[in-house]
């Protein structure tokens, strides 16, 4: 706690690749010899590099080489501070899951969090101060920087500091010491994916900028208009967890939340809704004024704030119903489960829809008494100021008027992500001092004169407060790999040194400390202050106590002047929504190779984004998958590949933000839609009236899965709520074939894994988690193209129905541990075999690579090494490794093990301590990074085990099961709860 | 005999087993001393288990203290050996000085040279043999009577089954364990 532990100088020798200039002794070149004589053994004969132990000179106490430790952090996306827990094996970070203490995550965090691994080792990162062209030390680095920004105070000039979000109080500290020291400073907070929409209509509704927290596991309605509270929106980590806590009923008639989906593009909440409505992201702001209407006329639920009935009076269900093209009897229906789950219902509104969509949806859930149940708002704080597209616009115009002496960029990237990059970098070259603070080269350090390389947040101290009842740290987990600093630190020094002042703090784990005892450490506590940092530096998050707020009164002027704004608008032209990338966020993920890998969860596209058009459009236009398109809006247009989206409404396109970085492992894949973002209009995020043309090329998509349809296969069965009680009544039906081993006896365990396909959304946290688990290796798109991509589990996912809205079922594949492995017989080597715990091995020392088992496996999932994808990583990637699990060569044959590693140290440990393994303390990594706890691992010879009833469940089934694999896994069928066709009440 | 069938009948067979016996012969001479029972590199500091573990008695794990916690039995930080020679033998002699509280000084770490060495693909957990009762001395020899430290076993797959497969004479009489693990994922994950 509080320490940092890593090896002394000298201790990572061993990892280094053995000196080349060693001389050829006879006894090597016999070894040689022997080795160019059988080539069949090579691999065998070749002698390892001579071996030393290295041990500490000084032992830290609490750490034991070959055992894990953990330690609680925090790390900040945008305005979410993700409570993390970092494993380290003998210092080094080598995996990421969720604070299992910390309320909001317990124990989850997300995928792209989880992917932060690479980032730290990444072999981009900067590794020491650069003024201009030239490597330089800090002592100069800072004294250019210092006089510079002397002479802009001198000259009564302004500075301009521009940040990512600030939601940490003792940042915030810092850099009003820079502006203190630096009066002419102007600080300007800008997170290109973040939408204010929301903001914007808090302010007008409520005079606050409050953005309560969303209790998507308190609604039993759901409502999402345009709104991916499951993929990129928000706190998706929570809202996942929260929403699969209701999805799972053990029987037919326990409660299941239903969710209704009003949306242009097939979003991962889409893709998992009871009722999914597609329709043109300008019909949100009119259909929930018409659904507040409908409640108080159909329903006799009152306006709220004194709400004259008059102003929503154009509003009428039917009307939206025909002027978008949606179904009237479903949005009844809605509008009638609304009205049933009073209290509990939560509408939610996507941050691309204007602030009038917001000013609606609010205004719905204030009818229906949201507040306070399903928005949390007493633990909301007043939003970090962030700049809008449009503050942007106006930075630049003062940049090109060169209001501003200097330019501080602390780990941001406007020159890439911004909605006009362009004109921007070119007056960026009128200011005299750029600096940039920043991790590794991108396209804004490229255009900086001062250049400082700060430290990554695994290597730093911070501490945030992005909601009133949670303070969270963050803590080094390692000391700075390279010559970096922390930014924090940076610019701590240079506000010392503007005001002279020497005896000002400059280290920034002392300045927060003294911070947190000056402000946080509550007097009266019988802990000492160390005791209490410390305390508080275990668990990564302090729990404080908010008062409950009183129920807010909405002003009737903004919703007036909001409906206003509505009425009578019609959709015109093509409409695009752009939205962040569940991988890439706004781009800043671009050079994590995990992540690029990572097939979107609806398309399987990786290594890409293109535009989704909708099947009828797509025919309109005349395009296919692949073929380049030009998407014109306003004066800014972009080229990109199309990819024809099942259930696109019509009339819209949406494009990925975050692609299209320039350099490193991306290299410039993609295309970057920032230069469609809009500094004008009503939302930055949303596009009317947008020109979609034949560009005439093609760029194809690299897709991680190819084909979309179970052909009628029960591979991802999807039943209704009353599909399942009827399904529920019938006694299985054993379609297992008859086998020659009917009995197998099991050792001490039989491991076994339950998945609920119900509580899956797909996201894919589960496959970074075990790629970082099991040093699965990044191959690249050309290798993804030929299919040899190396995810040991995967999510499939499943088109049904009609393309214009289809019924879309996730499933997970990973391989299925037979009791009867088609895989096993047909290995000439013996290399895939079965244990006395029911786990198929791969034991990758005897795979000679004729890849029979992939050939006879009908789950396709062996993954084939093609290549020695490890030995080219760049230094220090290999870093990351995880030291449990082998790092396959070349021609080997490698698949999911169940996370052995895992399993073996677990029994170990029970053993050791003389007791039994005890259910649910063996994780493997898909099911520990699972937000939706749709993975139960465990062992099938305990009958109580949760696996156990689990596989027992009447809605279990196995995968092919028909082929007499008799799989480990069962799989519980996912279940949809929609509204009874009938029209009578919905089941709630 | 037709030319084809002498070489069929003569020329391959022996070609065969001239081939098998040049890559045994040569593969087995051409092995890494590091592999043979037997080796003993130089170290870089004198130190005699025959003097801690033989003559003063010092217990295995005083030194090697996470054999029963962890994957490595690890060797001991610089540090630990001042736990004694800060009050005991020798503190003053030039050995001592030269050779650990130098170091300690400069925080200089100690190369020990890897006797025992085991190729990537095997997880070898010192903690559960320790645990089980096998003596240190089953696996590592009387290193009581060891100035160098020598191996004394060869680390092939067969050595590690003969004992998996038939434990009891390496365990305390009392235990109750019968057999060793067998499964590949025992050892290769």
């Amino acid at each position: 706690m509080g320490e940092v532990h890593e090896f002394r100088q000298g201790a990572l020798d061993p990892i280094e690749p053995p000196s080349e200039a060693e001389p050829v002794s006879r006894r090597r070149f016999l070894s040689l010899m022997a080795a160019s004589a059988a080539l069949a053994a090579t691999s065998a004969c070749e002698s390892p590099p001579a071996d030393t132990i290295v041990p500490y000179t000084k032992k830290p106490t609490d750490v034991i080489p070959g055992v894990a430790d953990y330690y609680a952090s925090t790390y900040q996306e945008g305005l979410i501070p993700y409570g993390v827990l970092v494993k380290a094996r003998e210092g080094r970070p080598i995996h990421i899951d969720g604070n299992d203490e910390h309320p909001r995550f317990r124990g989850k965090t997300s995928l792209r969090a989880q992917a932060e691994i690479m980032s730290l080792y990444s072999a981009e990162r900067l590794r020491q101060p650069r003024l201009g062209d030239q490597p330089a030390s800090w002592k100069e680095a800072d004294a250019r920087v210092v006089d510079a920004l002397k002479q802009v105070a001198a000259r009564g000039e302004a500075a301009l500091l521009l940040t990512p979000a600030v939601i940490s109080p003792t940042r915030r500290a810092v850099i009003a010491d820079l502006q203190e020291a630096l009066p002419g400073l102007k600080h300007v907070a800008w997170e290109p994916a973040l939408g204010l929409t929301e903001r914007a209509a808090a302010e007008a509704l409520y005079g606050d900028a409050l953005v309560p927290r969303h209790r998507v596991d308190k609604a039993k309605v759901l409502v999402a208009l345009e709104a991916d509270f499951l993929g990129t929106m928000g706190n998706a980590v929570e809202a996942m967890s929260g929403f699969a806590r209701n999805r799972k009923p053990a029987k037919p008639t326990d409660p299941m939340s239903r969710l209704y989906c009003v949306e242009s593009r097939l979003s991962l909440t889409g893709s998992n809704a009871d009722v999914r409505v597609p329709m043109r992201p300008s019909g949100a702001a009119p259909l929930a004024f018409a659904v507040a209407r409908a409640l108080h006329d159909d329903h006799g639920v009152t306006y709220p704030f004194g709400l004259s009935p008059r102003v929503l009076h154009p509003f009428h269900l039917d009307d939206v119903a025909r002027r978008y093209n949606v179904d009237a009897g479903t949005l009844t229906s809605l509008v009638r489960d609304l009205a049933a789950a009073e209290g509990e219902s939560l509408v939610l509104c996507g941050p691309a829809l204007p602030a009038e969509a917001h000013v609606a949806a609010a205004l719905v859930n204030a009818m229906l008494g949201a507040e306070g149940s399903t928005l949390e708002t007493g633990v909301a704080v007043d939003g970090a100021p962030l700049a809008s597209p449009a503050d942007m616009a106006g930075v630049a115009r003062d940049v090109a008027a060169g209001v501003y002496g200097a330019v501080i960029f602390w780990e941001t990237n406007p020159s890439y992500a911004m909605p006009d990059a362009e004109g921007f970098n070119k007056a960026l070259g009128r200011v005299p001092l750029r600096v940039s603070l920043a991790l590794a080269e991108d396209e804004t350090t490229r255009r900086c004169d001062v250049v400082l390389p700060v430290n990554h947040w695994l290597e730093s101290w911070n501490d945030y407060d992005a909601s009133a009842d949670l303070l969270s740290l963050q803590q080094p987990l390692i000391r700075s790999l390279y010559d970096t600093r922390q930014a924090e630190e940076i610019v701590l020094g240079w506000a010392s040194a503007l005001t002279s002042a020497t005896e000002a703090e400059k280290d920034y784990r002392s300045y927060l400390m003294q911070r947190w005892e000056r402000e946080v450490y509550p007097a009266g506590t019988p802990a000492t202050f160390q005791q209490f940092w410390t305390a508080a530096v275990h668990d990564g998050v302090l729990g404080r106590d908010v008062r409950p707020r009183p129920p807010r009164n909405g002003r009737v002027e903004a919703v007036a002047d909001a409906a206003r704004a509505v009425a009578g608008e019609t959709a015109a032209g093509m409409e695009l929504l752009l939205e962040p990338d569940l991988k890439m966020w706004d781009g800043r993920y671009a050079n994590i190779g995990w992540l690029q890998e990572l097939p979107d969860p609806l398309t399987k596209v990786c290594w890409g984004n293109y535009l989704a058009v909708s099947p009828s459009d797509a025919k309109e236009i005349g395009v296919a998958d692949g073929d380049t398109v030009t998407v014109a809006a306003g004066s800014r247009r972009v080229t990109l590949p199309v990819l024809v989206q099942p259930g696109q409404a019509p009339g819209t396109v949406f494009g990925a933000l975050g692609y299209g970085r320039e350099g490193g492992v991306s290299g410039g894949r993609g295309t970057n839609l920032f230069p469609l973002v809009t500094d004008g209009g009503r939302s930055p995020f949303l596009r009317s009236s947008v020109s979609v043309v034949r560009a005439g090329g093609s760029q194809p998509l690299v897709r991680a899965q190819t084909e979309f349809s179970t052909h009628g296969r029960d591979i991802a069965p999807v039943w209704s709520l009353a599909e399942y009680a009827r399904n529920a009544k019938e006694p299985k039906k054993d379609r297992s074939l008859p086998t020659l081993n009917p009995n197998l006896e099991w050792g001490d365990h039989k491991w076994g894994m339950a998945i609920d396909l119900s509580a899956c959304v797909g996201c894919g946290a589960c496959q970074v988690a075990c790629q970082s688990e099991n040093n699965i290796p990044v191959v690249g798109p050309e290798e993804v193209d030929r299919g040899r991509i190396m995810h040991w589990i995967r999510t499939d996912v499943y088109y049904d129905g009609p393309a214009d809205n289809p019924r879309v079922a996730h499933s997970l594949m990973l391989c299925q541990q037979c009791d009867d492995a088609p895989c096993e017989p047909v290995c000439p080597v013996a290399a895939t075999v079965h244990s006395e715990d029911g786990l198929n091995e791969q034991v990758y020392n005897r795979c000679i690579g004729v890849r029979y088992c992939a050939a006879n496996c009908p789950y396709m999932v062996r993954r084939f090494n093609f290549f020695d994808y490890t030995s080219t990583l760049t230094d220090p990637l290999d870093l990351a490794f995880n030291p449990e699990v082998t790092v396959r060569p070349r021609g080997v044959m490698e698949k999911c093990t169940f996370c052995v590693q895992r399993i073996r140290n677990g029994v170990q440990i029970a053993k050791d301590e003389g007791r039994a393994v005890r259910d649910g303390e063996i994780r493997p990594a898909c099911a520990m990074a699972c937000p939706a706890e749709a993975i139960v691992f465990g062992d099938l010879k305990d009958p109580d085990s949760r696996v156990s009833r689990l596989s027992r469940s009447n809605r279990g089934y196995k995968v092919l099961e028909d082929l007499g694999t008799r799989p480990a896994i069962t799989y519980t069928v996912e279940l949809r709860n929609p509204p009874e066709a009938s029209g009578e009440k919905g089941r709630v | 005999m037709h030319p084809r069938d002498r070489f069929l009948y003569i020329v391959v067979p022996l070609g065969v087993v001239a081939v098998l016996t040049t890559m045994l012969v040569v593969g087995r001479t051409a092995e890494p001393a590091r592999y043979a029972v037997g080796y003993a590199p130089e170290q870089p500091i004198p130190f005699s288990h025959r003097v801690h573990a033989g003559a003063n008695r010092v217990p295995c794990q005083y030194c090697h203290t996470n054999a029963d916690r962890s994957r490595s039995a690890t060797i001991p930080a610089v540090q630990t050996c001042m736990n004694c020679h800060r009050y005991i033998s020798m503190a003053d002699s030039d050995v001592i000085q030269k050779a650990v509280v130098a170091r300690l000084q400069i925080d200089a770490p100690l190369k020990w040279e890897r006797v025992y060495h085991l190729p990537d693909h095997v997880f070898f957990d010192h903690r559960s043999h320790v645990n089980a009762g096998v003596q240190c001395a089953t696996c590592h020899g009387d290193v009581k009577r060891m100035d160098v430290l020598t191996r004394v076993m060869d680390l092939r797959m067969g050595t590690c089954l003969a004992c998996h497969r038939g434990p009891s004479r390496y365990l305390p009489p009392e235990s109750p364990i019968k057999k060793g693990p067998t499964d590949c994922t025992a050892c290769h994950r």
